[in-house]
């Protein structure tokens, strides 16, 4: 029997004790206890009676350094650390958003070099704090930028190098970084990284 | 001056041999210490702990909502008992002061529970979600430490206010006041801190460097911490006004005497009332935090929306209707059983009003996509119906939660107007024109929802929507205040009497209470859910074995089991409350059985009683329909 059937059936059940318990027993208190029932039963059966979806969780992705080949490889794990681990996306968008509440990062791989991307990341005070307010009165949720190679983010070398690399594709520019020397920085084995989908996949309670 | 060094001085040194075993012990213990260490550390790098059979999360689950729905009530209940006392102190009418103090003794003896429930949720996050809750504590430690004081400050206020009632009346009553409003105000507070933790989990915004208060300040202000602030604020008004409706509902059905069916019926009405009051802006509430939502993350609005909870929202505008509905009912049966000769006069604004949100609450229910098999789909061209299916979207949902707002104030007005003839002048001109405001706003809202279709979403959204809500906060707004002049000068033709309601109306007070927690179920797992296999949406993975949203059904269930299981804490609470009255009044009640006591009659201006000394009658009858 499934999880719904029995659910239904147990609906059932209650709904009838309500009926049971207006039609047999006098005591008003009790009466009104019956009327309880019959609703909250009622409401579970109604509830059962449309499509039956549960929100799964993606599977944790791994990812081994060493497969990596191409500056392309390295970029879709950047991808997937921005929109993850790396938080970028709380706070950045990539084209104009009204609820961004830091700087559009459409085309920064194309304006900004590599090494003063990876500054702006790791020294946010050094320069780019005073540079990020927009003209006029500032953005309603004004945050702070991080240190991104610290805790509670605590991206490692490679890990940033890869974000950096994707930020350089998104903006349409060929990838500087060199695959070979992100390699040799084994400041980390592996990098994991959680499965960007924020959205479960949706599958049928019954399967 | 000199100090003598010696005056602390052991009067017995330590020997050598003391020395020596001491040591040995050391040597013996140190790999005991080690060990402890070492399952301390072990202990610290725990992510999750089970309860099995129960599963953590189902317990978290009903802790959790027991301590919500415990809390909402004890922190709406003080907002409406001390606006009740303050009429009571300027209008000069010991039964307002009457009435909060009993909404205040339920408060009290409610609390208590509410605090347990908290403490027990408590021990039970740090046990089983050790990783998270060390997480959040690293953030928001200063405001657990902000949390703290106002939860004493509430205590120590609350204390005072409830046992200082009776010391604290005549000269002496503005003292009382101010405790009741330092009450509320502590009451904000106890609800807002939290309300940072739990959106800072939907919301989270990056935490940076800074001092500690800093760090918590910048998570505690995140997108959606005030429109939940002000979305609950108003829902615990709802809650508490229904559940004091459900408890006067109750004992009118178990008066036992003719004075306490007036109080009971009298009371029950002050409850839907307030109940009604906070439930008309309450969808606004909703849609800006929905807004918010969607302007923060789109995939987190488009999954509780578009995407498995899109359902949920189904089930919602279920309980919304049945709530309006029973809301409108105990309002169209008011003015029928409470004053006599109305029921023909009003018969056929209520009947109309009865069509529109029937219809208004079909379109609600239409979903966006229909439940059909593959040939019925194939049929349709898809799962969206030809012609229903225009009910489906957000343009016509906002259209009809608007009119049935519309609606339901308008069952109000009318109330507040039976049973007594305007004299003044100018009455018929400005009854003319609310008719004819009336009629402007609902085609203006019609016509901004059907235009709604042929805009972008962004125009719909942003100016469409907002110029519903803000026609009928207009509405609202006039209405009131032209109302409450034009009845100051009325002459009562029917007086209001009470006790007469037949026992349905209990029931239907009873029901609207269930709805509401109902209600607060759900959507407490809609806003559970919509962060989906977050702890902290976008920062904190779930990684337990819970870390999927169960099905709307299953959570139906839970949702009922919760729902039940606080009616009986309601029920206990409240008996327990109510135990020593019954005790005190048990002696004098034969006396005083079947005896009117003049105060019903003397019914809330606001409410369409009758003024003060107005009453000119009581019926003799007293026993309620069935």
């Amino acid at each position: 029997m499934s999880e719904v059937a029995l659910l239904q059936i147990i609906g059932l059940l209650v709904v009838g004790t309500g009926v049971g318990i207006l039609l047999f027993i006098r005591s008003k208190f009790l009466r009104v206890g019956g009327f309880v029932i019959i609703v909250l039963g009622t409401f579970s059966l109604l509830a059962l009676g449309v499509p039956q979806m549960a929100s799964l969780p993606p599977a944790i992705e791994t990812f081994d350094i060493t497969k990596v080949k191409t500056p392309d490889d390295l970029a879709g794990i950047g991808q997937k650390i921005f929109f993850s681990k790396g938080q970028c996306a709380l706070c950045h968008s990539i084209g104009p958003s009204e609820s961004a509440r830091c700087p559009d990062l459409k085309g920064i791989g194309a304006k900004l070099s590599p090494e003063f991307i990876y500054e702006s990341l790791t020294e946010p005070q050094a320069y780019i704090y005073l540079d990020f307010r927009h003209e006029g009165v500032p953005k309603e949720y004004p945050a702070r930028m991080p240190y991104i190679h610290k805790n509670p983010i605590a991206l490692s070398k490679q890990e940033i190098y890869s974000v950096i690399a994707f930020l350089q594709k998104m903006s349409g520019e060929p990838i500087s970084i060199d695959v070979d020397d992100v390699l040799k920085m084994r400041d980390r084995d592996a990098m994991t990284v959680a499965a960007v989908a924020t959205h479960g996949a949706a599958a049928n309670a019954g399967e | 001056m000199t100090h003598d060094v010696n005056a602390h001085r052991p009067s017995r040194l330590p020997s050598a041999k003391c020395c020596a075993w001491s040591l040995l012990w050391a040597l013996i213990l140190l790999p005991a210490f080690a060990w402890a260490q070492d399952a301390a550390t072990q202990a610290m790098s725990v992510e999750y702990r089970d309860i099995p059979g129960l599963g953590s999360r189902n317990v978290i689950w009903i802790v959790a909502q027991q301590h919500l729905l415990l809390a909402g009530f004890v922190l709406g209940v003080p907002i409406f008992a001390w606006v009740c006392e303050l009429v009571g102190w300027k209008s000069g009418e010991a039964r307002y002061d009457n009435l909060a103090k009993e909404f205040t003794k339920l408060l009290t003896s409610a609390y208590a529970t509410t605090a347990l429930f908290g403490g027990i949720l408590l021990f039970l996050l740090i046990g089983l979600y050790p990783k998270l809750m060390a997480y959040l504590s690293d953030i928001f430690f200063p405001s657990f430490l902000a949390y703290c004081m106002l939860f004493l400050m509430e205590t120590a206020v609350l204390y005072l206010y409830w046992y200082g009632w009776d010391v604290m009346q005549g000269r002496k009553k503005w003292i009382h006041l101010t405790l009741g409003f330092l009450l509320n105000l502590f009451a904000l507070g106890i609800m807002i801190v939290p309300n940072s933790w739990a959106t800072f989990q939907a919301s989270p915004v990056v935490v940076g460097d800074g001092t500690a208060i800093e760090r918590a300040w910048a998570a505690t202000w995140n997108p959606t911490w005030w429109p939940v602030n002000i979305h609950r604020l108003i829902a615990n008004v709802v809650l508490g006004g229904f559940i004091c409706g459900a408890y006067a509902g109750i004992r009118y059905l178990l008066a036992a005497s003719r004075a306490e069916r007036d109080h009971y019926d009298w009371m029950g009405y002050v409850g839907n009332f307030i109940g009604v009051f906070g439930m008309l802006p309450l969808p606004f509430a909703g849609y800006w935090l929905m807004r918010e939502i969607y302007q923060y993350n789109q995939q987190m609005g488009i999954t509780l929306m578009g995407g498995f909870l899109a359902w949920l929202f189904i089930l919602q505008a279920m309980l919304i209707g049945v709530l309006f509905l029973g809301a409108n009912y105990y309002f169209w049966m008011g003015i029928t059983y409470r004053i006599p000769g109305s029921e023909q006069r009003y018969r056929r604004p209520i009947l109309a009003m009865l069509i529109v949100l029937m219809v208004c609450l079909g379109v609600w229910m239409t979903p966006h996509s229909l439940v059909a098999s593959l040939e019925e789909a194939r049929k349709m061209g898809g799962t969206h119906h030809p012609l229903l299916g225009v009910f489906g979207v957000m343009s016509a949902k906002m259209t009809v939660a608007n009119l049935m707002i519309l609606v339901t104030f308008m069952s109000f007005i009318m109330y507040w107007r039976a049973g007594k003839q305007e004299t003044a002048a100018w009455a018929k001109i400005a009854k003319s024109v609310m008719g004819a405001l009336l009629v402007v706003a609902g085609i203006a809202v019609v016509v901004l929802g059907v235009w709604g279709y042929f805009v972008p979403a962004i125009i719909r959204i942003n100016y469409f929507s907002v110029a519903q809500v803000l026609i009928v906060l207009f509405i609202m707004l006039t209405f009131t205040p032209l109302t409450a002049v034009l009845m100051k000068s009325a002459k009562v033709t029917t007086a209001m009497v009470w006790g007469q309601m037949p026992v349905r109306s209990a029931y239907c007070l009873v029901s609207n209470a269930v709805m509401v927690v109902l209600l607060m179920s759900l959507m407490g797992y809609a806003r559970s859910s919509s962060r989906v296999h977050w702890h902290i949406y976008g920062v904190m993975r779930d990684t337990s074995e819970y870390a999927y949203s169960p099905a709307l059904g299953y959570a139906a269930a839970f949702m009922s089991l919760n729902t039940f299981v606080f009616c009986l804490l309601a029920a206990f609470i409240f008996w327990v409350a109510t135990m020593g009255d019954k005790a005190k009044q048990g002696p004098a009640q034969g006396a005083r059985a079947d005896t009117p006591t003049g105060m019903p009659g003397m019914a809330p201006a606001v409410a369409g009683g009758a003024p003060t000394g107005a009453r000119t009658g009581t019926p003799t009858g007293t026993r309620t329909h069935e």
